[in-house]
């Protein structure tokens, strides 16, 4: 990732001296072979809750107990700021994100009906079949890029679906994607996310006029409680729904891809006992957890002994609650077979990932119909899988080989 | 700890002790309780942990949440005593909790 300068800012007399650890999250040390790793070093060798003079200055809790009161507790830490640094050119409100219940709650409902058990059920032919296809034509190849080749086509395909838009258009939205997860540059993420919009607009006039049964025309058409959305807010919907789709699965597959080419015993395990595939998800997302937002201080308190001033911004890293060893024992391992497997990769409270179950759903269709193909996959010989950290931890290259005679059609 | 008891829509019943701190909804989960799907794996994001409180502890198990009463809306056969089971967290009162699950979650 380009790290653009960043001077760090000076620590606040509240601030200890002990707490002050300095970390850009853009770019932790380390975070290039393992970026989860990279986070879990500030969490064995920081306080449990530190601040960094690094990004406008913020704090960041490391540990499960802070990160679910946090992520939990709406009225102390408001979701009004979920990006860093703070940016006081970014004028429009993010919908749902950039706000707390109870406004929080009637956005959601609109977006919710979309990504039901029984709605991925619908769609889960349509993923499987994509996968399929995508694989089967890998497989004679005997190697390729898993990010460009596979992560950023089969979850952006089914999500272009949901919305109806054409897939074609991925190579125009997946760059914007990009820059408003991982870019440092504030300004470069507003280009981006007015960029997003003026693409949108033409969907949007047109399922206004003529709606189908896609996201766009739910969206466009939705009741906001008991009124019809405005033109804002549908937009402001729309955009973090589309960057939010496009970038967060093509995330976790790149992460469990990696780990699944270098673990050849997991793998075999998995494919030998599919009865584990459940708990297996729930553990390889654990390990990868890849979202960093933060929150919003409303009012001075304390939290954990660490007195906190309204107006402050924490960070609340995903990864870092499942890899806490006061929460699950013997964190970094990856056992298919542990017992209570604890995380919260998809947050906690009002904000929780709406498409969590379409996200596990593509997760394990990926599973199944790559190992039932390409059984035996490993990192390219002399290539470095490329990570990136940001407000989305992310894989951006996985070069993979195997041997086409291992195949199976 | 508390001992509660699910009822499957036909009646059949599976009394469990739950350790104090985990939901209703992961009691169930964890001993392999049909009835309860909880796809989302207890994030109040899904509807498919569905169960009917038993009338005598409607008042100790509590009330339903902003989120949960959202969601509730996407569930099917909705009554007074429904709740998402994820979001009831066990304690010593509930010891004896009586929960019926639905005829399907989706």
């Amino acid at each position: 990732m380009q790290a653009i300068s960043r001077p760090p800012v000076e620590r606040p007399a509240h601030v200890p001296p002990e707490r002050v650890v300095d970390f850009d999250f853009f770019a932790p040390p380390g975070a290039g072979e393992d970026v989860q790793l990279a986070w879990k070093r500030l969490q064995d060798e920081g306080p449990d809750i530190l601040w960094t003079p690094r990004n406008g200055g913020h704090w960041i809790a490391t540990r499960a107990e802070d990160i679910r009161e946090i992520q939990t507790n709406f009225q102390r830490f408001s979701h009004r700021v979920f990006t860093l640094p703070y940016d006081p050119q970014q004028t429009h409100v993010p919908l749902p994100l950039g706000v707390d219940p109870p406004v929080h709650t009637p956005y959601r409902r609109i977006i919710m009906p979309a990504f039901l058990p029984k709605v991925v059920n619908s769609v889960e032919a349509m993923v499987r079949e994509l996968a399929a296809g995508l694989v089967a034509d890998l497989a004679p190849r005997g190697e390729c890029e898993f990010i460009e080749d596979f992560a950023r086509k089969l979850p952006i395909a089914v999500f272009m679906k949901m919305v109806d838009l054409p897939y074609e258009d991925r190579e125009t939205l997946l760059p914007w994607a990009e820059v408003v997860v991982r870019s440092p540059d504030q300004a470069k993420r507003r280009e981006a996310q007015a960029n997003m919009m003026g693409y949108l607009a033409k969907f949007v006039e047109a399922r206004r006029a003529s709606p189908g049964d896609d996201l766009i025309s739910t969206v466009v058409h939705a009741q906001v409680a008991d009124r019809p959305i405005t033109n804002e807010e549908t937009f402001s919907l729309l955009t973090l729904l589309l960057f939010g789709g496009l970038d967060t699965v093509a995330s976790l597959l790149g992460f469990i891809c990696r780990f699944m080419a270098t673990h050849p015993e997991h793998r075999r395990d998995l494919i030998a006992h599919p009865e584990l595939q459940k708990n297996a998800l729930e553990e390889l997302i654990r390990r990868h957890g890849i979202s960093n937002t933060a929150r919003y201080v409303t009012e001075d308190c304390e939290l954990s002994g660490v007195a906190l001033k309204a107006g402050e911004l924490i960070q609340v890293p995903n990864s870092l609650f499942g890899l806490d060893e006061r929460l699950n024992p013997d964190p970094l391992t990856v056992d298919f077979r542990r017992e209570d497997v604890r995380h919260a990769a998809f947050g906690n409270g009002p904000h929780t990932c709406p498409g969590a179950v379409l996200a596990r759903r593509e997760i394990a269709v990926f599973l199944e119909e790559w190992l039932a193909r390409i059984p035996e996959f490993e990192l390219k010989p002399g290539s470095h899988p490329e990570m990136a950290s940001g407000h989305v931890n992310g894989v951006t290259r996985l070069e993979l080989v195997w041997d086409p005679a291992t195949t199976r059609s | 700890m508390a001992k509660i008891t699910y009822i499957e829509h036909d009646g059949t019943e599976h009394a469990i002790d739950v350790k104090t701190g985990l939901s209703v909804m992961e009691g169930a989960v964890k001993n392999n309780i049909p009835g309860i799907d909880a796809d989302c794996g207890g994030a109040c994001a899904c509807a498919t942990c569905h169960v009917y409180v038993d009338e005598a502890w409607l008042a100790k198990t509590g009330e339903r949440t902003a989120m949960e009463e959202s969601m509730l809306d996407f569930a099917e056969g909705v009554a007074e005593n429904s709740r998402l089971s994820c979001q009831i967290r066990v304690t010593d009162d509930l010891d004896g909790l009586r929960v019926t699950m639905p005829e399907s979650q989706h």
